[in-house]
């Protein structure tokens, strides 16, 4: 049973680094924006079958290189021709602007190609298990977490260190000030919501080789990122860093349990956090820290 | 100062204009009766087009609208062209009944198939009863829509979870062994999918090492099978469906598991075998329907017919459930030369499918009883390498007869209750 349990933390926290990848992106945009991304998983998907479409002729690495810069650049148009628009009104209005082109991308998807699933290989170094006994850590789930690695300390270095890093932390704590100080606000958020969305596109291609293609997936995706940023603290990517791998830890040991309510688990632990916590764990408001 | 005219006056141009309109008559009466003869009968058709099950839903339309064309070229029911109206039940129950409703209210459907969901094929019959309009289950495979919730109005194309587990129970414990670990998915259908596998194979003498419930839409199946691997099984069951099925084989190959532990599972469709990379596609299964039967007549007709009509794309066992739904209105309306639901929902009972509709070995039709096709079960084993044809993917070894694998009558609780 130790073993199992042993496994399954383990196997969680895997779990939990893609959650991750995907709830970073997302407290970006949430965080110097205001706009509540439902599109997010949609962007995941597009992220996903552009890799697909240019794997043939570029091969996996290749389409992992090229296919996020390529989603963030349909993100920036979006950003401009959709979303600007809705920056001074209510949240409200962007969250529906969101919540409806999440379903044209899916249906968008559909129509391009095609309603059945597509699957997608991974190189086949990366395809096997490490060990007989440490089967479910395979080369590819190694590989995601590295990636993840890479990709959270890249935005952290890119967010600390760099101008573009203070102006968006400086954004997230008072835009109207930072835009006084002669920043292009306009500028600013727009190279902030295609980070957000690159990192949604990477997390497309991840999820591709691991699940294959079909363009509902985002949805799936989509709810326990944000279950991530509410439990870690909106606001603090750090606590988005905990809260992903908090609740992937916490569905894998559910399921050495009670393995009908490890999807469950994920809003028993929002419920409880908004309970005691409600600006979550790592949580300050209006801080990103 | 003129006359004063009275409406009784017959004058000569009214005696003319008269006489011209009734010879107008004369000359286009028989158009008036020939335009009522081409007026369509209307069909409907509720699929969730969207959604998780949007691949198999669609296939299932790609196969009625194929036998729409195909019976209007011979003359259509009863002289009348049919017209499919097809609407999106978005996988969604109360979108499923409203479109239904739309269906038959506003657009005076005579006939409804749907749906793939058994949730929304179940709560749709609930309205089609009422409505009293004569329906087909199409794709919905939970054991109730002709069990004990069966209507005198619905009949299913689709098999039963239990028909499903009699078909490939007896050869998986005596191929693979007796102690099984079931994945399943957590909702009506995957509950009575493992319930008939656990009951033959307690039959049979076999024990459970466990029962991992999973919920819809599960996309990391990691968790399940570390403690699945960890019963050691002899056999492990795959049976949630669609991308939950695919995600569960990929993970269960890139783990190794299928070098360890024997993989198989109670159905099995092309749509889930097409949507993973080669070396997930193992193990032992069922098939409803497959494209590939050779010596068997009129399929190769069909498999070109239906590739012209999708992309090249060989029929699956959805293309066709809805084009044998469609058939069989058209064959049962023209066979009784009538529309009326109740008489044709009777003339269904042991009405069998011509070989041209069937496309199956096997006798083929629908049990008076419980209004269930005894359709055969096609058993054997996914193909890693495709056998010849890129669509290729299953090698049949058994094609067993639906009277053969469907529990009796007497069996599945259902009991019709026929209008006054």
């Amino acid at each position: 049973m130790l073993q199992l349990l042993l496994f399954n933390i383990t196997n969680g926290l895997i779990i939990g680094a893609f959650y991750v990848l995907m709830a970073l992106g997302l407290s970006l945009i949430l965080n110097l924006s205001n706009v509540i991304n439902f599109a997010h998983g949609g962007f995941l998907v597009v992220g996903g079958y552009i890799a697909y479409t240019i794997t043939p002729y570029v091969g996996f690495w290749g389409a992992l290189l090229i296919a996020p810069p390529l989603t963030a650049v349909i993100g920036l148009v979006t950003e401009r021709v959709l979303i600007r628009p809705l920056y001074g009104r209510d949240p409200l209005y962007s969250l529906l602007l969101t919540f409806g082109l999440a379903f044209i991308f899916e249906d968008g998807t559909r129509f391009i190609w095609g309603a059945q699933g597509k699957p997608v290989t991974v190189p086949a170094v990366l395809a096997q298990p490490l060990s007989y006994e440490f089967f479910f850590i395979t080369g590819y789930r190694l590989f995601m977490v590295a990636t993840v690695a890479v990709a959270v300390t890249l935005l952290f270095v890119l967010l600390r260190y760099t101008r573009l890093g203070v102006r968006i932390r400086a954004g997230t704590l008072d835009l109207e000030t930072v835009s006084a100080l002669g920043v292009n606000v306009g500028m600013l958020r727009s190279l902030n919501f295609a980070a957000g969305i690159f990192l949604a596109g990477l997390s497309g291609v991840l999820a591709a080789g691991q699940l294959g293609l079909e363009p509902t997936m985002g949805a799936g995706l989509l709810m326990p990122s944000f279950i991530a940023i509410i439990v870690g603290g909106v606001g603090s990517l750090t606590g988005t860093l905990l809260g992903g791998l908090l609740i992937g830890v916490a569905s894998g040991v559910t399921a050495v349990f009670l393995p009908a309510a490890s999807e469950a688990i994920m809003y028993v632990m929002m419920a409880v956090v908004l309970l005691i916590r409600p600006r979550g764990l790592l949580g300050e408001e209006g801080m990103m820290t | 100062m003129s006359k004063p005219t009275s409406s009784t006056t017959l004058n000569r141009r009214t005696v003319v204009k008269a006489a011209g309109a009734f010879g107008v008559m004369q000359i286009t009466s028989p158009f008036i009766i020939k335009a009522l003869g081409e007026t369509p009968i209307k069909i409907g058709m509720v699929d969730p087009l969207t959604g998780v099950y949007a691949a198999v839903a669609n296939n299932e339309v790609i196969g009625a609208k194929f036998a729409v064309e195909q019976i209007n070229a011979k003359g259509g029911v009863l002289g009348r062209p049919l017209e499919l109206l097809v609407e999106d039940s978005a996988n969604d129950v109360g979108t499923g009944v409203q479109k239904t409703r739309k269906l038959i209210e506003r657009d005076q459907v005579s006939f409804i198939i749907g749906d793939v969901n058994s949730g929304i094929a179940q709560a749709m019959a609930q309205v089609t009863a009422e409505k009293k309009v004569l329906h087909v289950v199409s794709g919905g495979h939970t054991d109730g829509i002709t069990g004990k919730d069966c209507k005198w109005n619905v009949y299913r194309v689709c098999n039963t979870t239990r028909t499903e587990a009699n078909s490939v129970s007896d050869l998986l414990f005596n191929k693979y062994g007796k102690k099984w670990h079931f994945i399943t998915p957590d909702y009506a259908f995957g509950h009575t999918l493992q319930q008939a596998g656990l009951a033959n194979l307690k039959k049979l003498g076999g024990t459970m090492t466990g029962n991992e419930l999973t919920p819809l839409g599960t996309t990391d199946f990691s968790a399940y099978l570390i403690k699945a691997r960890a019963a050691n099984p002899d056999v492990l069951l795959v049976l949630p469906q669609g991308s939950d099925m695919v995600n569960c084989l990929k993970q269960i190959a890139q783990f190794g598991i299928d070098k360890q532990i024997h993989v198989a599972g109670l159905q099995q469709e092309l749509e889930s075998l097409e949507a993973m990379p080669p070396e997930a596609r193992v193990g032992i299964w069922m098939f409803e329907w497959y494209w590939k039967q050779p010596g068997v007549p009129h399929i190769e007709q069909f498999v070109a017919d239906i590739r012209k009509r999708s992309n090249g794309k060989v029929p699956t066992a959805r293309t066709w459930f809805g084009f044998t739904s469609v058939q069989t209105y058209a064959l049962v309306a023209n066979h009784e030369k009538s529309l009326d639901a109740v008489k044709l929902a009777k003339a269904l009972g042991n009405f069998e499918l011509p070989a041209d509709v069937k496309l199956q070995p096997n006798k083929c039709y629908y049990r008076a009883g419980d209004h269930q096709l005894m359709t055969s079960s096609f058993v054997g084993e996914a193909l890693t390498k495709p056998a010849g044809d890129p669509e290729d993917l299953f090698r049949v070894d058994h094609v067993l007869a639906g009277d053969k694998v469907n529990p009796p009558e007497s069996e599945t609780g259902c009991t019709l209750n026929w209008p006054a």
